[in-house]
C-alpha cells in the first residue's frame, strides 16, 4: 500500500473555511488527507496546537488563513 | 431622494464625507467633514439667479464632457438639496478677489464666502454604505477609439443625452450637432473579459436594450445594432422587452466588436466610423459603418473603495466590491456588526435589486436599533483576571481593538461587543489567562484526536 499522508488543516473561519465550504458546494473535489479543524481566526492557532497534532500522528500541518 | 430630504427623521448632509469611524454596533461615533459650499442653505430659496449672473463657464462633471456649468452651480436641475456649491477652483473671487456677482444678485444675502470647514460628531447606531459603483473608462481599449473619434461615447455619456434636462435637452446628436443615422451598441465593454473584469456587470444588455428603445423613439428610421456576446435578460418583463426590440426592428449581432475605424474601404464607409466584428450566428467578418458607437462600459468598483473598506472595517470580495456576510443568507450585512450595505457597491446591480437590497438594509437596521439592546456572537474571548499578568500583549494583536487596559485592576479587559472572537489574544497570551468561547484549547485538542486517531 503506498503512502497517505495524514495532514490537519487549520482554516480560518472567514477564508479558507470559507474556500473549502464553497468547494464542497461546488462539488470540486479534494483529497481526504487533509483533515479539517475549524478555528475563527489562523491567529487562534498556538504552537501548542501543531504540536499536539504532530504528538497524534499527523504527517504534516496546515494553517490557513 | 427629494422625499428623504424632507423627512422629519432624516438629517441628509450632502457635501459632506466621513472621515472617521469609532465604536460598535449600537454605539458608534462618527466623524463627519461637512465642507463649505459658500451659500448659506437656510437662507437660499433655489432661485438660480446666481448661477445666471456668474461669468465663468466649465465643463460639468455631471455630464462628462458633454454640457457646461458655472462656478457656482447644481450639478444636475434635479439635485436634493436645491443649493448651489461654488466651485473655489474656477471662482473669480477665490482666485483672484474680484468679482461677487452672485452675491450681488442675490435677493436672500445667501451668499458667504466665509464659510469655513465643518466637523460634526455624531452617534448612531448602525451605518449602511451605498456608495455605489464607477464607470469603467474605456481609453485603456484602444481598439475602440473612445478619446480618438468623437462620435464614440460611453453609456453613461448616452445616458446624459437622452435626459430630458441634459446638456442636449433629451436630444441624441453626434459632435457636430446632427442627428446621426445610425448607430452601434457594443456591450461588454470592460466585462466579462478577462483583461479587465472578469465579472458580468449585469445592467448592461438591459440599457442596451433601453437605449435601443429610446433611439427607435427619437430618430424612428434609425438603424440600429447591438453586438454582443450573450443576452442576459434576467429580470421580470425582461425577456419580453428583448422579444419587443426585435419587432422594432433593431439588428442584434452575435459578436464582440473587433474594432472601430474610421478607415473606409468602400464609399458607403466613407466618413464613417466602422465597426468590424464577427458575426459568430453565421460565422462571418461583417463591417458596420455608423455615425454613432455607444459603448456600455462595465460598473466597477469606485477608484475609493479601499479607503472606504478600511474606514467602515468591511472586507472586499475578489471584484474588488464591498463582500456582504454571506451570498445568500445575509447579503446585506458584512463582517462588522452593525454596518450594512446595499446597491452597487456590494456589486453590480440594477435599480429594482437595488432598492430591494436597500430596503432590506433600512429595515436590518431599524430591527437592530429599535430593539435598545444588540445580540452578540457566542464566540467572544474572555479574560480570567486572577491569570491575567498585564502585559499587554493581547491588547497590541488584537485585530479589533477590543482590548482595552484597566488601569485600576492593572488587567486587560475585553470588550464583548467589539471582539469577533478569532483568538489571536488566546493563542498569545503567555498566562493562559484568555479563552476564546467554543474554541477554547482543549476542544481544539479533542477535536485533533477526533480527527486523527
Ligand atoms: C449607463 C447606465 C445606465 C443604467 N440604466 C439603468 C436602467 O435603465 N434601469 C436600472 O434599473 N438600472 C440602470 N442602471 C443601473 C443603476 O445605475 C444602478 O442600479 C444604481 O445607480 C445603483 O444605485 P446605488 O445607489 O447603489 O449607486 P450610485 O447610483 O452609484 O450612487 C452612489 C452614490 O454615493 C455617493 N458616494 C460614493 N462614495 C461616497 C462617500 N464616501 N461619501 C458620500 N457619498 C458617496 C456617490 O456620489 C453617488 O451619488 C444603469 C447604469 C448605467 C451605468
Amino acid at each position: 500500500m503506498s503512502f497517505e499522508p495524514r495532514i490537519v488543516g487549520f482554516m480560518c473561519n472567514w477564508c479558507a473555511y470559507a474556500a473549502a465550504d464553497l468547494a464542497g458546494t461546488a462539488r470540486k473535489k479534494y483529497p481526504p488527507n487533509v483533515r479539517i479543524v475549524r478555528v475563527m481566526c489562523s491567529g487562534r492557532v498556538e504552537p501548542a496546537l501543531i504540536l499536539k497534532a504532530f504528538e497524534l500522528g499527523a504527517d504534516g500541518v496546515l494553517v490557513c488563513g | 431622494m427629494a422625499s428623504a430630504g424632507s423627512h422629519k427623521n432624516i438629517e441628509l448632509l450632502t457635501y459632506s464625507e466621513v472621515m472617521e469611524v469609532s465604536g460598535y454596533v449600537g454605539n458608534f461615533k462618527v466623524k463627519i467633514k461637512k465642507k463649505p459650499r459658500y451659500v448659506d442653505e437656510s437662507k437660499c430659496t433655489g432661485c438660480g439667479t446666481c448661477q445666471e449672473k456668474c461669468p465663468i463657464k466649465v465643463d460639468n462633471e455631471f455630464d462628462l464632457g458633454l454640457g457646461k456649468r458655472k462656478a457656482i452651480y447644481t450639478p444636475f436641475p434635479q439635485a436634493v438639496p436645491n443649493v448651489p456649491v461654488i466651485d473655489r477652483d474656477h471662482c473669480t473671487y477665490f482666485l483672484r478677489g474680484k468679482c461677487r456677482a452672485c452675491e450681488r444678485f442675490c435677493e436672500t444675502k445667501a451668499i458667504d464666502f466665509e464659510q469655513k470647514e465643518q466637523t460634526l460628531e455624531v452617534e448612531v447606531g448602525c451605518i449602511i454604505l451605498t456608495t455605489g459603483f464607477d464607470s469603467f473608462d474605456p481609453t485603456p481599449m484602444t481598439q475602440f477609439g473612445y478619446g480618438r473619434y468623437d462620435n464614440v461615447i460611453t453609456s453613461l455619456q448616452f445616458e446624459r443625452m437622452t435626459n430630458a434636462s441634459g446638456p442636449t435637452g433629451g436630444k441624441i446628436v453626434l459632435k457636430d450637432g446632427t442627428e446621426p443615422r445610425s448607430i452601434a451598441i457594443l456591450h461588454c465593454i470592460g466585462s466579462r473579459d478577462v483583461n479587465y473584469h472578469e465579472y458580468c456587470s449585469r445592467v448592461c444588455c438591459m440599457h442596451s436594450l433601453k437605449f435601443a428603445h429610446i433611439i427607435r423613439e427619437k430618430i424612428p428610421d434609425a438603424v440600429i445594432y447591438d453586438l454582443y456576446i450573450d443576452l442576459r435578460c434576467f429580470g421580470k418583463g425582461y425577456e419580453e422587452f428583448y422579444n419587443r426590440l426585435q419587432e422594432e426592428g433593431v439588428n442584434f449581432i452575435r459578436g464582440r466588436a473587433g474594432e472601430v475605424t474610421d478607415v473606409a474601404e468602400t464609399p458607403e464607409e466613407r466618413g464613417k466610423l466602422i465597426v468590424v466584428c464577427e458575426d459568430t450566428l453565421i460565422s462571418r467578418q461583417r463591417r458596420l459603418p455608423v455615425d454613432m458607437v455607444i459603448l456600455s462600459v462595465a460598473l466597477e468598483p469606485r477608484a475609493d473603495v479601499a479607503e472606504t473598506a478600511k474606514l467602515f472595517s468591511i472586507s472586499r470580495s475578489r471584484d474588488g466590491f464591498f463582500l456582504e456576510k454571506h451570498p445568500k443568507l445575509d447579503p446585506v450585512a458584512t463582517t462588522t456588526e452593525g454596518v450594512l450595505i446595499a446597491g452597487c457597491c456590494q456589486g453590480p446591480k440594477d435599480i429594482p435589486d437595488t432598492v430591494a437590497q436597500a430596503s432590506a438594509a433600512a429595515a436590518r437596521a431599524m430591527a437592530i436599533i429599535t430593539k435598545g439592546s444588540v445580540e452578540i456572537e457566542p464566540t467572544t474571548a474572555f479574560i480570567d483576571e486572577k491569570l491575567c499578568s498585564g502585559c499587554r500583549t493581547c491588547i497590541s494583536l488584537c485585530p479589533y481593538n477590543a482590548i482595552s487596559f484597566n488601569e485600576d485592576k492593572k488587567v486587560s479587559v475585553i470588550n464583548e461587543a467589539m471582539c469577533k472572537g478569532c483568538g489571536t489574544c488566546a493563542a498569545a497570551c503567555p498566562s493562559g489567562a484568555i479563552t476564546a468561547r467554543h474554541f477554547t484549547t482543549e476542544q481544539i485538542m479533542s477535536e485533533l484526536e477526533g480527527v486523527l486517531i
